[in-house]
Formats: structure tokens, sequence, C-alpha cells
């Protein structure tokens, strides 16, 4: 896992049809160390995902920089792994099968995938399910996938756009504490992009707090790990932070 | 009342799952009542309106002669050819389109416009350019097969979901593997659908042209029972029609589709 660099990032939006044109993201910088997690938080519409289709490679750049592992981005690849709020798994494949989509366009052989398969369902403790489709998953399930799959192929960055955002609270709090699990078992670098302010500080070790395209203050979340709801949901710091941060984004 | 009609309504599902065959067979043994009924009231001359018996004497006679299995395996021939030839054609061109907007901007008008130009409508043209022959029958059920699956193949290329393929982009696949991992088997159940539809109207469609053009077919033989008078052997065609495409549709297309789209989500049935 590689770190992430953006410089004075900018996205002007042009509206083809009323000719007008709209500034989403206004000299944007943010420098994710390797193995770093951050998130970022910010009131609808304020540029979030915007910033992450950008690093993305989906979305072209207006104006700035975006280097991995000191490697500017040109379009979408594979050192960049991406989890979608809509898991966009592939419905005509099995969970065994999308988890190792990525490996199969490296040219990973099938004993391997076979192997790659086994190791990461169990990571999102789901051997079981396989030779499932994705539509006889549940919601949390199919999120579980989407996340592994990504994970599968080795990225040099995890991006992460509210995954857990369409899921009961129940399944959402026991996928942020398998995230952090993964996370601090494998350390892989991830930029995760959330609007709820108790998920962005229960998992990140920063959170970027955005306003209207611009970065408005950065939190260092210094919380001991392993992290468990458990233990943090009475926990002073926790509870300090969340409300410093929630203060800034309806301040945002 | 009530009770009894549903404890046959049990036993009737009952016995149609042990027995599919008599799912598709059941539903028409009122009909074919009526039909005796008719008859034998005695509205319509013998010679007009032929009883079921005497239809499937008739059958069982040309069955035996060999004709109806020599125009059956004729026409089915012409649609296996055309329908190949057209799906070929039909297959790359909807993905080509589908893919490329500016392709879709271009041909959308035109192929709207030559769909829209019923296949037996070429059937005038046709004859003043290749004449009564295999060519002009060839022609039509190829044009046929050709719209309903291009139009459903573009239609399934264009709403594969935005998300799959930067999933895929994101994973690491090129254009190539994309278009053959992502975007076909997102547009697979369209392009089904499409080849269902365009293998019912090339059906139709063969069977129109065998009796314009036709030196054998089953339209050939339905249209030179007319000139014999014999009606008899005009229903037989007719029956022989239904029951094959029942066949083809409910034994070869709607098992695809239940193995491909349904099983994967993307119909709802
Ligand atoms: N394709 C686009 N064309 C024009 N404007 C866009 C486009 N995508 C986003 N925008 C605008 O850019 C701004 C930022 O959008 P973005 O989707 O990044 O917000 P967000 O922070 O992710 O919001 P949410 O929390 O609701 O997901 C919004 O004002 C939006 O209207
Ligand atoms: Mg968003």
């Amino acid at each position: 896992m590689k770190s992430l660099v953006l410089e004075n990032l900018s996205k002007t939006y042009f509206d083809p049809y009323r000719g007008t044109q709209f500034t989403a993201i206004k000299d944007v910088s943010l420098q994710v160390g390797e193995g770093d997690f951050v998130a970022v938080v910010g009131p609808s519409g304020c540029g979030k995902s915007t910033i992450l289709n950008m690093i993305a490679g989906f979305v072209p750049i207006s104006g700035g920089r975006i280097l991995v592992d000191g490697h500017q981005v040109k379009g979408p690849g594979p050192d960049r792994g991406v989890v979608f709020q809509s898991h966009a798994l592939f419905p005509w494949k099995t969970v065994a099968e999308n988890v190792t989509f990525g490996p199969k366009m490296r040219g990973v052989g099938k004993a391997e995938r076979a192997r790659i398969a086994d190791e990461y369902l169990a990571l999102a403790g789901l051997s079981h399910a396989a030779e499932r489709y994705p539509n006889e998953l549940s919601g949390g399930m199919q999120q579980r996938v989407g996340v592994v799959r990504a994970l599968a192929n080795n990225p040099d960055v995890l991006l992460m756009d509210e995954p857990f955002a369409s899921v009961d609270a129940q399944t959402r709090m026991t996928l942020q504490e398998e995230l952090t699990r993964i996370w601090e078992e494998r350390r892989p670098t991830v930029v995760f992009i959330t609007h709820d302010v108790s998920e962005a500080v229960f998992l990140a070790n920063r959170v970027v707090v955005l306003s209207k395209g611009h970065v408005l203050a950065e939190v260092a979340v210094p919380l001991a790990r392993p992290r468990s709801w458990t233990r943090l949901v009475e926990d002073d710091g926790f509870k300090a932070l969340s409300n410093q941060v929630l203060q800034l984004v309806r301040s945002a | 009342m009530i009770a009894p009609l549903q404890l046959l309504w049990g036993y009737y599902m009952r016995w149609t799952v042990r027995w599919p065959a008599l799912a598709a067979f059941v539903p028409f043994l009122p009909l074919i009542a009526l039909w005796s009924l008719i008859v034998s009231l005695g509205v319509f001359p013998r010679a007009f309106l032929p009883g079921p018996l005497d239809v499937l004497s008739k059958g069982w006679a040309l069955l035996y002669k060999g004709i109806l299995t020599d125009y059956l395996a004729d026409s089915l021939a012409r649609l296996a050819v055309g329908a190949a030839a057209g799906m070929a054609i039909a297959i790359p061109l909807g993905v080509f389109i589908g893919l490329n907007r500016r392709a879709y901007e271009i041909s959308w008008p035109i192929l709207l416009f030559f769909q829209a130009i019923g296949d037996i409508a070429w059937l005038p043209i046709l004859l003043v350019w290749f004449g009564f022959g295999l060519t002009t029958m060839t022609f039509v059920i190829v044009y046929t097969v050709l719209f309903p699956v291009v139009l459903n193949t573009v239609l399934g290329i264009r709403t594969v979901k935005p998300e799959l393929r930067r999933a895929a982009q994101s994973l690491g696949a090129s254009r190539t593997r994309i278009l053959f991992e992502v975007m076909l088997p997102g547009a697979l159940p369209n392009i089904i659908t499409g080849l269902r539809n365009g293998l019912g109207y090339g059906w139709r469609a063969l069977i129109a042209a065998e009796i314009i053009v036709g030196t054998s077919g089953i339209g050939f033989l339905m249209f030179d029972a007319r000139r014999a008078g014999s009606v008899e052997e005009i229903v037989v065609g007719m029956i022989v029609l239904g029951v094959l495409w029942y066949i083809v549709d409910s034994w070869l297309l709607a098992p695809i589709e239940r193995a491909t789209g349904q099983r994967w989500g993307l119909v709802t049935t």
C-alpha cells in the first residue's frame, strides 16, 4: 500500500444545457500516508463524491494534481480500489468470482484465484456464500463482498464512498467493526467518505471536514486500537472528538 | 361449490408438477370440446369446418406419407439459417451502436424507420429483385429477426449500470475484458428478449413468405391445401404452427431466460 497526495485539486462542472459552470471543488490539498486511514466528512453537496471520483479517475480533474505512489493519476486503474455505495457487484458472477475479478484481469491462474477467494471470503466471514449470486445475499453481505473484492486486488489506495450508508443501523455497526479489524490487520491506505460523523471518528486516524468544496479543518483521532463499539460508545475521548467534528460539520 | 373446485385445482397443480406436459395440453381440452360441439351441431358444412377427429386423421395421413415431416424440416431449416444469420449481424451491430454514442445518434432513426417497414411489406420489391426463391425468403427472415435483436441489444448495452463499468475499470479490466465480462452479460437478458421476439416475428414472416413464394414448407402446405380444397390440411398446418412455437418458446427460450436474467436477479418474474 502506497501514499496518496492531492495538490491544489479543483473541479468545475459545465452544464451544457444551461451553458453555466459550477465549481464543486476549489483548491483542496491533502496527504494520506502509506497505511493511513482518512475519513472525509461534510454536508450533502460539499463535494465529497466529486473528490473521490477524481481520485478514482472516473471524472477528469479541472486543476491541480493527484499522485498515487508518486505517479500522476490518469483515468481509473487497479492501483486504486473502489468500494461503491451501491455495492456494484457483478450480478452474473458468483461471490467468489466477484472477489477474484481483479486477480483474473491480471492473469492470475485458477488455483491461485481459488486460494485468494478462500482467504478474502474468510476475512469477510463469507466462506459459506462463495457460490451464491449477489442477489441471493443480504445488503450487509453484499457490502462485505464489495470491500474484499477491492482488497483482494491489492490496491495502493482503497477508496470508499459511503459504503455502509444503505444498510440498517445494527448491520452498519457490525460492518464498521469488521472494517476496523481488517484495517488493523492489514493496514491498507484508505480514504473513506461519509456523512456520518461517529462513523468517521470510529474508523479513521484523521477526519477531514469539507465545506463547499474546500477543506475546513483536519481533526486527528488518537483513539487507541483495536477499536470496538462496546468500548467506544461510553468513551469520553470518542464523545469529545465526535462533538468537535459535529460542530465543524454544522458550521460548514 | 367453492370447495370441490379448490380441491380439483389442487389435484391439477399436483399432477402438472409431476407431468409438466399436462400443463401444456389440458388448457386446450375445453377449446377442443367447444370445437367438437360446434361441428356436431352442424351449423357449417363439414367441408368448411372439419371436426377434431377429421383433422387428426388428416394429420396422421400427412405424417405417414412423410410430407408433413419434410415440409416441417424445410420450414425449420429456413428459420434456423435466417435466424442465425440475423443474430450474427444483429448482436455485434447492436453492441457497437450501444457502446458508441455517435453511432447511436446517427443510426437510431434509421433503425426505427426500417423496423417500421414490416417484414412482408418487403415481399413485393423482393419478388421483383430476387424472384420466387430462397433468397427472397431468407432475406425476409433475416430482416425480421435483425431489428428486434439490434434494438434490444442496444438497449441492453446502454442500460448496464455505469458503476459496474467503473468497478471493472478500477479492478484493472481492459476495454476488451469489460466488453466480455461486463457489457455483454449485462445486456444478455435484453438480447434474449430480442431473440425471443425476433424468432416469433421471423416464424410468422416465414409462413407468410412460404405462402407467397414457397415450393415447400408449412406455409406452402396450407396454401396448396386451399387450392385442393382440403380444409383439414389447412387446419393441420395451423395447429403445427402453434405447437411448434410453443415448443421453441417454452422448451428453449424460456429456460435460457430463467438461467440468466432471472437467476442473477436482473429481471423480476
Ligand atoms: N456531474 C455533475 N455535473 C454537474 N454538477 C455536479 C455533478 N456532480 C456533482 N455536481 C455538483 O457538485 C457538488 C458536489 O457534489 P458531490 O456529489 O461531490 O457531493 P457530496 O458531498 O458527495 O454529496 P452527498 O453527501 O449528497 O453525496 C454538488 O453541488 C453537485 O450538484
Ligand atoms: Mg456523495
